[in-house]
């Protein structure tokens, strides 16, 4: 039995966020999430660091947060936060009236604007639809949601705290009504363990409600499922909104070679079983298109979707429910974090330390916006020149990863899973979405050991299944003559639908 | 502009299209290839599938539907067609072997074992009474070839690792062609002790002529040498292409290389003409006679918008199997999407149904209903329906 202070459940912004606040603060803990970092929500964003301009007309309390928090990310993030910078296009037939609303609004809000003629926006995105009105240029910016997470939760590695990822909570220990640990089973090797601890965090995201259950309490909220579509290509530098009341589809965010769009905004029941509808994808690439239209030609590579958790209200809109996020204390030793946005991440777990350590007795005050995040000097970037060295042994052509950043992600992490490998080299992010390198990969883990023949083949055939739902709703063009060669390999030269 | 003029120009460079050229060719016809590039049988297993989805591959296609493009051909042309490819191969010295009443096996990378129904003489010896095992070489950092998935299927197999130089099957095939690094290989080999009756190898026995690699090995070690196919950039599919394109030239068929059709003239029901880009003008190739054998989505005879599926040539007209969303089953495994059907009716000439062209002939994967990758019939529906779309042609011609 491991006993600590906190357990936190989830690993995903918010959680990673409580764990590093908590290690500052100087408060033991562990962190246990079922699969890798920013498997939920975190994970199926745009990746997008909102200046808070979406928010302005609709939530001004929303924006006043994410600006506030998008200056302190810029500065102790620096290598999770791409600074693009945003653009709040308007396209003819969009109201002039809500434009002067918004600016009105940012200025209120204390996000900082600057209008620009339609040619000079095109200056900056030369991509943009010609026949825009004009376009609001704000602090917008782009990041790497797995990298915040890994980078948050550094720190409590580094402090001696426990981060178990592919730990799943299946019970919660409760002692004459009150929570005092968890069991979590070890998916990689199917022990069952159990940490005690005085609070437990519940930063669970879409699950809060499952597990705030577990803990003889619950968490209402409002599910709703976003989806979002992956372009092969960098189309634009900066992020690009719609100068609209907030609506589908009307976000596209740069992020490495790639262009995210989103998103939809559909009720949900269970957040395990969402899947992208091909009609979603035509929905934002349809809008995508209006304000960059070379989306409508650039093969899509994937579609995804996530579930917001949002605060349970009347409304039956998802969209006008707010953003915001609520901490509730089930006074049985158990605090849910509920709602909120990946941008505000470090506030809401600011605040909710803040609760917990009240209920510690503990006085401390938070520092996580003033110390950048740990590990962050370790991290190499993506430097070509770098990947290139090992040109001869590359196992993914689409990211360039060599075989010894894949043997190194083995040997020297300790990875278990090739989603993880994934996560920390790239391998198979690109065009051809790991058609051709997760086979390779699979075999240098069984070749290290790490996995049977056999294992190594079940994951193959699991990772190819998970692989094309995320592409079936989006083949048409380039992408579908790539699934079928992708097809050809693995159903005819491997013959792997014919074996058992 | 300049003008060029021929009785047939074949469209497509992949095996329909250059069966078809070579049988147009046969009977006397002065005959044009258009390819926009290599095939995609560079990227296959070499072998011909003839239908692999069952054991006996005449037996399976009795039991096709009528409108599959086989039922067009006939058990009697898909023998002869099949036996003209085997005549070609031997041309080419890169001869084939198999027979059309019966599937053979051949093994895969991950120790699967695949139907197919003619295969290159190197992979003949993978065909293996039940029982038997083999000893796998592999090669030091080669990629997509893992020594430990043949093994762990057949028990008893056992492996040794030599070192090429290079981790690509291709890069290792092109040692091969070299006489002193396969002497070397070979004493290296002898050096072993191998356990077993049958030695196997990633396909790399050179690019050209596998055959006397292994006959060479399989003398000096005494025992029968086989090739696995392996993932592409595959070396068999390159030399299968490689081979078919050495026989159209010793036949004389004019090839344009790397050369894409950018317009189509037509007259009432006739092609008169294709201009192709190149590099310097552009040309106009006449004939009196076209066979289209472009392929399907993954060549480019087809593309598959958002919401429908155009032919890239003629824009002919395409059979889609309904919307979008449906094209795809939601099982990676479960082969029978319903996209593979997309493709170009044809009537019983050959010619398409609904376009009005009274010249025009097509073959290959790019016929409506074919359903390659359920039935696994790729490279036999290429050389029966290609062989079968000239005779009509031909006929036509004369």
């Amino acid at each position: 039995m491991i006993k600590t202070d906190v357990v936190i459940i989830g690993g995903g912004a918010t959680g990673c966020g409580i764990a590093r606040d908590l290690a500052l603060r100087g408060v033991h803990h562990y962190l246990v999430e079922k699969g890798d970092f920013a498997n939920g929500a975190t994970g199926a964003c745009h990746g997008l660091l909102h200046s808070g301009a979406r928010y302005a007309v609709t939530d001004p309390e929303a924006a006043r947060e994410c600006i506030g928090e998008n200056a302190i990310l810029r500065r102790i993030a620096r290598k999770c936060v791409e600074t693009t910078g945003g653009l709040f296009v308007r396209l003819p037939g969009d109201s002039k009236r809500y434009r002067d609303t918004f600016l009105t609004n940012c200025e209120d809000a204390g996000i900082s604007t600057e209008v620009l003629s339609a040619s000079r926006a095109l200056d900056l995105v030369p991509e943009l639809n010609p026949s825009i009105e004009e376009a609001v240029v704000v602090p917008d910016c782009s990041i790497d949601p797995f990298r915040l997470c890994m980078l948050n939760a550094f720190t409590s590695r580094h402090k001696g705290c426990g981060i178990l990822t592919h730990h799943k909570v299946i019970d919660i220990v409760r002692e004459r009504g009150r929570c005092t640990g968890v069991k979590v089973l070890d998916r990689f090797t199917s022990q069952i363990k159990e940490i005690r601890a005085k609070i437990i965090i519940n930063a669970t995201g879409a699950w809060g409600d499952t597990l705030a259950r577990m803990g003889g309490s619950d968490a209402p909220m409002t599910l709703s499922k976003g989806s979002l579509i992956i372009s092969n290509h960098r189309l634009t530098n900066m992020v690009i909104n719609r100068l609209r009341p907030p609506s589908d589809g009307d976000i596209i965010v740069p992020n490495e070679a790639v262009c995210l769009a989103g998103t939809t905004s559909i009720p949900v029941d269970d957040p395990d079983a969402i899947e992208v509808d091909s009609r979603e994808v035509d929905l934002v690439a349809t809008q995508a298109e209006q304000m960059l239209p070379r989306f409508g030609t650039t093969r899509l590579i994937r579609a995804y979707t996530g579930v917001r958790p949002l605060l349970k209200a009347e409304a039956s809109d998802s969209r006008s429910i707010s953003r915001g996020f609520r901490i509730i204390d089930h006074n049985n030793g158990m605090f849910s974090i509920l709602g909120g946005k990946l941008s505000t991440y470090r506030l809401m777990a600011e605040k909710t330390v803040d609760a917990v350590i009240k209920e510690l007795g503990i006085k401390a005050r938070c520092k996580t916006a003033d110390i950048p995040l740990d590990g962050q000097d370790e991290l190499s970037g993506y430097p070509l020149s770098k990947r290139l060295k090992g040109i001869d042994n590359i196992v993914c052509e689409c990211e360039l990863v060599d075989r010894a950043q894949v043997e190194n992600a083995i040997n020297s992490l300790g990875i278990q899973y090739i989603g993880d490998i994934q996560h920390r080299t790239r391998l198979g992010m690109g065009p051809c979405q790991g058609g051709f390198c997760t086979y390779r990969a699979l075999g240098i883990m069984q070749e290290t050991g790490r996995l049977t023949p056999e294992e190594s083949i079940e994951i193959l055939k699991e990772f190819l299944q998970r692989r094309f739902r995320g592409i079936r709703p989006a083949l048409w063009g380039d992408q579908l003559r790539e699934e079928q060669l992708v097809e050809s390999i693995y159903l005819g030269i491997l013959n792997m639908g014919q074996q058992a | 502009m300049s003008a060029y003029e021929y009785d047939a120009v074949v469209i497509g460079g992949g095996v329909s299209g250059i069966m078809a050229s070579l049988t147009l060719a046969s009977e006397g016809f002065k005959t044009a290839l258009v390819s926009r590039g290599d095939p995609v049988c560079c990227l296959s297993t070499g072998c011909i599938d003839v239908f692999s989805h069952s054991d006996k591959p005449l037996g399976g296609i009795r039991a096709l539907l009528p409108d599959h493009p086989y039922s067009l051909v006939g058990e009697k042309g898909i023998v002869d067609a099949l036996c003209f490819f085997l005549e070609i191969m031997n041309e080419a010295g890169l001869p084939y072997e198999g027979d059309p009443g019966r599937n053979r096996k051949i093994l895969t990378p991950i120790g699967s074992v695949k139907n197919t129904c003619l295969v290159p003489q190197s992979m003949a010896h993978a065909d293996m009474p039940p029982g038997e095992y083999f000893h796998v070489i592999s090669f030091q950092g080669i990629k997509d070839f893992f020594p430990s998935y043949l093994t762990s299927r057949h028990r008893n197999s056992t492996y040794s690792v030599y070192d090429a130089g290079v981790p690509t099957t291709l890069g290792i095939a092109a040692r091969f062609d070299d006489a002193t690094f396969l002497d070397a290989f070979i004493t290296w080999l002898r050096g072993l002790e191998i356990p077993h009756d049958r030695v196997a190898l990633p396909a790399v026995l050179g690019t050209i002529d596998p055959a006397s690699a292994m006959e060479k090995i399989s003398r000096a070690v005494g025992r029968k040498v086989f090739e696995i196919p392996t993932l592409p950039p595959s070396v068999p599919g390159l030399r299968l292409f490689r081979a078919l394109k050495r026989v159209m030239q010793n036949r004389g068929i004019h090839l344009y290389w790397g050369k894409e059709v950018t317009s189509v003239e037509r007259q009432g029901h006739t092609i008169e003409a294709v201009t192709l880009a190149t590099t310097g003008r552009a040309k106009r190739v006449q004939g009196r006679a076209f066979v289209l054998a472009t392929g399907s989505f993954v060549s480019g005879g087809l593309f598959a918008g958002r919401d429908s599926v155009r032919e890239t040539v003629f824009d002919l007209p395409v059979a889609v199997p309904g919307e979008r969303k449906d094209w795809f089953n939601t099982d990676f495994f479960s082969a029978g999407h319903s996209i593979e059907r997309a493709g170009v009716r044809v009537d019983r000439s050959f010619r398409p149904a609904g376009a009005k062209i009274d010249n025009l002939f097509a073959c290959g994967s790019i016929l409506a209903e074919c359903e390659i990758m359920s039935f696994q019939c790729g490279h036999g529906l290429a050389v029966a329906t290609g062989v079968a779309a000239a005779k009509s042609c031909a006929q036509g011609l004369s």
